[in-house]
């Protein structure tokens, strides 16, 4: 399909401009062609042309009008870009259909009809003027039913309440009122699913009591900070963007790692992101159509958006990647849509202030428009199989260049003491940010100086749009026009909005009308919490039927299952589509090994360069575990995550945790194992002396869909964010030498396979889960692998998780060329596949040199083989070999599953 | 005597200054963070450089073209100073984007602001390629790799539009870098040739050998915590050459 790039330019009356000057600007004749008419042909099937609608300004125009002043050419006015596709094959109206589905956003583009007149290209519209709404008189009927109409997703309990508050101040709401209530109230902004079963609180209350002493900061800010070294900080954050990345998935992924990294920058004074990760849950992309419930996206589509989307923002933003995982469950019709930022921050910035009476609110970055609107309380709710179309508008745009500029300006503003505070605009844009900013205080903002990239927004709207890349900052008033010139030099959009009070409100003008005016305490306080009936959840669970393999041909099936299973196989097809080494911090990516292929499962920073202290994070995400277990999933997610990095060589006295949790709709069995799934990570977090220092909950994972509700399962992704002396004494996975022994360390059981991937490959769950340590065991294995690491015992490692012995074995012979011999005859009772296969959550997979078992005498293990020369594994019984095969046939089938979802 | 210091020329977008900077501080060198609004500004000028370098990145989001607007903007703004600067035999290194920018701009291969002869194109995988390659150094003539030539470096590449198109009729462009295979061999196959680079180009200099162009990333290669030092070899060529 050809696709045609088209440049609108305007000139105003008096200029002129020079069309073949500005050539060199649009195409470089050495690989694009031009011309000043169409080179498509009609006759060879329909042509779409899409572009930004009249309102929404183009993100490439003001590089096109910059590029064109640079040329000299003054004249042009404007400039506008849009693109014409020529199908082949498709009638005109499917292809006016498939562009609708696929090729753009109706919120801010459109089709541009052939022979269209252009009056004028500059961005025209006229807002709706601001009205009241009045609540007096209605039923609760009525009350609920406004609430839906209106996109505000209030329950009515929290109707009633502002129904209320508009008797109490004698007149009614503004709709910008009612709207900044209905936002802030929402369970996506306020955790109201979370307050009412009394958890927001316990995760945090754990953490005080720990108080560990590397923290800094946790639960308060946009992020949790950990002391690094040399009066550093580092951060973590993970943020979740289901709802938008279910409907919309470019822009919601996009827009996922715009938001979770201005978290970082809003951390204290400012932080910088050093690293991210993108984690994704959806149904398996090799659903047949048919089998995708109506109203959902095929998850094909939404796993290769998702990652051209990653790409897309993350790579400009010039933010390694740190975990690119992908997993596959048939409850995440509503996708999971995960990503973290770390940052680093002096540690004398890492403390916010609050906002002082007189500082000015300065609103940074992009201009605002009309998307995003509605995304806190659209993703607050369930989805249907409507909403793809009522709620597209909630689902925001990315522009990583305008994030990329306030990046290198905010270290700037920081150390010359511009920021007071800052804060990103997320949900709920303005409002929520200086509504919270000057939550102490109050505050007086005028949006009539807010730049607009849509003339028709009306004043509710600016407050409450969306649009990406955009902070707040409250500056001393003294240390304005600093402030402002070094935005300028950095070529970064600035408003002063207004300035921060004394008088406790939120008070908001717009043409000189006083469009809001609330107590802050009615918005931060008075939000009724509706309470939660909580009951024992009945678990259909049945216990696994699977046949051991006996032949070599059943093993070699087994072992093919395995490595070839989505959450098993090389996802390299997507982590290589993601800069891994930017900034020149990393010191280990999620690739390693001679061949560069090999899975890490860590990633390793030096954040302060020609150091080497390093950061170390992992990640544990299972979304099978949960459907057995809820609460012990989240157990073996904080064991998994930390055991990763301990095995690799970082302590777990020096490492703190992030959790995100993703639960079905609340009901009272969804309330039942949330609030399990959570008082289980507090109380372990607190027997292991390791805090969580940030989290975020979704409680929204539930579509409706032809009359059939599907709940995603419990999930809970556990993110550990620690700090080593010394990156360079890292161990990674691949095998060291041959003739060294392979030793699985640690509690092992082979006839729990409950969860595994082996169960999911036979189609089967199981009904118990491998769950052998608790706080007091899993300490004494990580103490004993600290040790054996400070002793030199094990020259590679790696711990165990999904797909068992088999998986780390296979990647720890491609990583370093060499093989395996596993001696299955080990003095363990079970099934030898359950050997093979089983997630022995806690326990790792060690190198050990000949003869140094004797180092091992006080610790669980089991010897299981030994390293080989030849690039190949070896199953063996009683002295014989039953199976075998090359590491590079392996490697085939391990390689292809994923690659051929993407590709 | 003031020390010799290399200009980091950065723009909107660019997001691989820093470490580049961190880099030629390793090797010995001195170098300044010089935004190109400054240059535009006259609160900066590429006089006060004996060396610049352009590093990696998104310069004004791509937009139009990889490094288009950064390269339109030097060429048409600041001509007299970077003609000032290449008539003056003041070396440049072009880093991903920036060689992108260099191209664009017409200084590599041809040394001639706005007069363009070879341009970067889409990869042949038509997607961003984050890979770690061997690089078999080429070219003896050129300062930035003297004395290295034979020798394989192991560095990053991280880019979507990486493929050289030359076009200069006549004189041929010396290569100084090819992507390699585990032999040391230049190769076409991909991922080892990561773009579909034709004749496995990965860098270029110009007639002078003083201008440098490279795709891969040495400055990734060349702290003590990076898994490679070998970038490191090419920023110590310049300090040298600074220093003589």
């Amino acid at each position: 399909m050809p696709i045609h790039t088209i440049y609108t330019l305007y000139k105003d009356d008096a200029g002129e401009v020079n069309v073949e000057r500005l050539l060199s600007l649009l195409v470089n004749p050495l690989y694009q062609d031009s011309s000043e008419r169409t080179q498509l042909d009609p006759a060879r099937g329909p042509i779409v042309e899409i572009a930004y609608r009249p309102a929404v300004t183009d993100p490439e125009t003001p590089s096109i009008l910059a590029g064109a002043r640079a040329l000299g050419e003054n004249g042009l006015e404007f400039a506008r870009l849009s693109r014409r596709y020529q199908f082949v094959g498709p009638e005109e109206a499917e292809a006016r259909k498939l562009a609708a589905r696929f090729l753009y956003n109706r919120i801010v583009e459109r089709v541009r009809e052939p022979g269209e007149v252009v009056t004028t290209l500059r961005p025209t519209g006229t807002p709706d003027p601001v009205h009241s709404i009045s609540l007096a008189g209605l039923g609760d009927k009525e009350l609920e039913e406004l609430s839906h109409a209106r996109s505000w997703y209030a329950p009515l309990s929290q109707m009633k309440a502002i129904q209320g508050h508009e008797l109490a101040q004698g007149r009614p709401h503004t709709d910008a009122e009612i709207e900044i209530l209905a936002q802030s109230w929402s369970d996506h902004c306020f955790h109201t699913t979370w307050k009412s079963l009394g958890l927001l609180k316990r995760l945090s209350a754990a953490t005080a009591r720990i108080n560990h002493p590397l923290v800094v900061s946790s639960f308060k800010d946009n992020a949790g900070g950990i002391e690094f070294y040399e009066d550093w900080v580092v951060t973590i954050k993970g943020e979740t963007h289901n709802f938008p990345s279910s409907i919309a998935p470019f822009g919601g992924i996009a827009t996922k790692h715009g938001g979770v990294i201005r978290d970082t920058l809003g951390f204290g004074k400012g932080g910088y992101p050093i690293g991210g990760s993108t984690i994704m849950g959806t149904m398996d992309p090799r659903l047949p159509d048919a089998d995708v419930p109506a109203g959902a996206l095929h998850p094909q589509l939404i796993v290769s958006e998702s990652i051209r989307a990653t790409a897309y923002y993350t790579n400009p933003m010039g933010i390694p990647m740190m975990h690119p995982v992908y997993r596959i469950h048939p409850g995440y019709a509503k996708c999971f849509a995960l990503g973290h930022s770390v940052g680093l921050i002096p540690r004398q910035y890492a403390i916010k202030e609050e906002p002082r009476p007189g500082d000015v609110a300065l609103l940074i970055g992009g201009e605002t428009g009309r998307d995003g609107i509605h995304g806190a309380t659209a993703s607050s709710t369930g989805m249907t199989g409507e909403t793809l179309e009522k709620e597209f508008a909630a689902v925001q745009i990315g522009h990583p260049i305008t994030e990329r500029k306030f990046t290198s300006a905010i270290p700037v503003l920081r150390d010359a003491g511009c920021v007071r505070s800052i804060t990103d605009l997320g949900a709920g844009g303005i409002s929520c940010a200086a509504g919270e900013m000057g939550a102490e205080t109050g505050v007086r903002v005028g949006l009539d100086q807010v730049p607009l990239k849509d003339r028709s927004l009306t004043a509710w709207e600016i407050l409450l749009s969306e649009s990406q890349e955009r902070m707040l900052v409250a500056v001393p008033p003294e240390k304005l026009a600093e402030a402002q010139a070094i935005l300028d030099r950095y070529e970064v959009l600035h408003t002063a909005l207004g300035r921060f009070t004394d008088n406790k409100r939120l008070e908001v003008f717009w043409h000189g009308q006083k469009i809001v005016d609330l107590e802050v305490s009615f918005l931060w306080e008075a939000c009724p919490i509706d309470a939660t009936v909580v009951a024992e959840p009945r678990r259909e669970l049945a216990p696994l039927n699977i046949p051991e393999p006996t032949t070599p041909g059943e093993w070699g099936e087994a072992v093919r299952r395995v490595l070839g299973h989505y959450h098993c196989a090389d996802q390299q097809a997507a982590g290589s589509r993601f800069d891994t080494t930017v900034q020149g911090r990393t010191a280990l990516g999620p690739f390693g090994g001679r061949n560069h292929r090999m899975p890490t499962n860590l990633y390793v920073s030096a954040p302060l360069r020609g150091k080497t202290c390093g950061v170390i994070t992992t990640v544990a995400f299972n979304p099978f575990y949960g459907e057995i277990d809820p609460a012990a999933m989240a157990r073996l997610m904080m064991i998994e995550a930390i055991t990763k990095a301990v095995v690799a060589g970082a302590d777990y006295h020096e490492m703190a945790l992030c959790d995100n949790f993703y639960t079905p709709r609340l009901r009272p069995d969804v309330a039942w194992d949330l609030k399990r799934m959570v008082e289980t990570i507090a109380d372990l977090s607190e027997q292991l002396g390791v805090p969580f220092i940030s989290g975020k909950d979704s409680s929204s994972g539930t579509m409706e869909s032809a009359g059939r509700r599907i709940d995603v399962p419990p999930t809970l992704v556990v993110s550990v964010l620690g700090r080593v002396p010394d990156v360079k004494k890292i161990v990674t996975k691949d095998f060291k030498r041959a003739g060294n022994k392979i030793v699985l360390v640690g509690r092992a059981d082979p006839q729990q396979l409950g969860g595994s991937v082996y169960a999911d490959s036979y189609g089967q769950r199981g009904d118990r889960l491998f769950d052998a340590y608790d706080g007091v065991a899993i300490r004494e294995q990580w103490d004993a692998l600290l040790r054996l690491r400070r002793e030199g015992v094990y020259l590679s490692g790696s711990a165990i998780a999904e797909g068992g012995l088999m998986l780390r074995i296979f990647e720890a012979s491609f990583g370093s060329g060499l093989g395996a011999r596993i001696d299955l005859d080990v003095s363990v009772a079970g099934r030898r596949d359950g050997l093979l296969f089983g997630e022995f959550i806690g326990s790792a997979l060690l190198e050990i040199a000949p003869g140094s078992e004797s180092s091992l005498s006080k610790v669980p293990h089991y010897v299981l083989g030994e390293v080989i020369e030849e690039p190949r594994l070896i199953l063996t019984e009683g002295g014989r070999a039953i199976w075998q095969d090359f590491t590079s046939s392996l490697a085939a089938v391990w390689s292809r599953t994923f690659r051929e979802v993407v590709e | 005597m003031s020390e010799a210091t290399t200009a980091i020329l950065y723009a909107p977008g660019t997001n691989c200054h820093e470490e580049t900077a961190a880099a030629i501080e390793r090797a010995g060198g001195k170098s300044a963070l010089v935004l190109l609004r400054d240059l535009l500004d006259g609160r900066a000028r590429l006089d006060d450089y004996q060396a610049a370098a352009v590093p990696g990145g998104f310069s004004y989001g791509d937009h139009l073209g990889a490094g288009r607007i950064f390269a339109t903007t030097l060429v048409a703004k600041l001509r007299d100073q970077l003609v000032r600067f290449l008539d003056s035999q003041k070396p440049i290194l072009g880093i991903c984007n920036g060689f992108q920018v260099l191209t664009e701009a017409g200084i590599l291969p041809g040394r001639t602001p706005g007069k363009r002869s070879m341009a970067l194109i889409e990869n042949q995988s038509a997607r961003f390629e984050d890979r770690k390659v061997r690089l078999l150094v080429s070219e003896e003539s050129c300062m930035w790799t003297g004395g290295l030539a034979g020798q394989v470096l192991e560095m990053p590449t991280a880019h979507g539009e990486g493929r050289p198109l030359i076009c200069e009729p006549g004189s041929p462009v010396p290569v100084v870098f090819r992507y390699a295979d585990a032999e040391g061999r230049p190769t076409l196959q991909y991922p080892d040739n990561p773009n579909g680079a034709p004749e496995a180009v990965a860098g270029v200099t110009d007639s002078t050998g003083l201008v440098l162009g490279l795709m891969p990333h040495p400055e990734r290669a060349s702290l003590p915590a990076q898994y490679s030092q070998d970038g490191l070899k090419i920023f110590q060529n310049l300090i040298r050459w600074l220093q003589d």
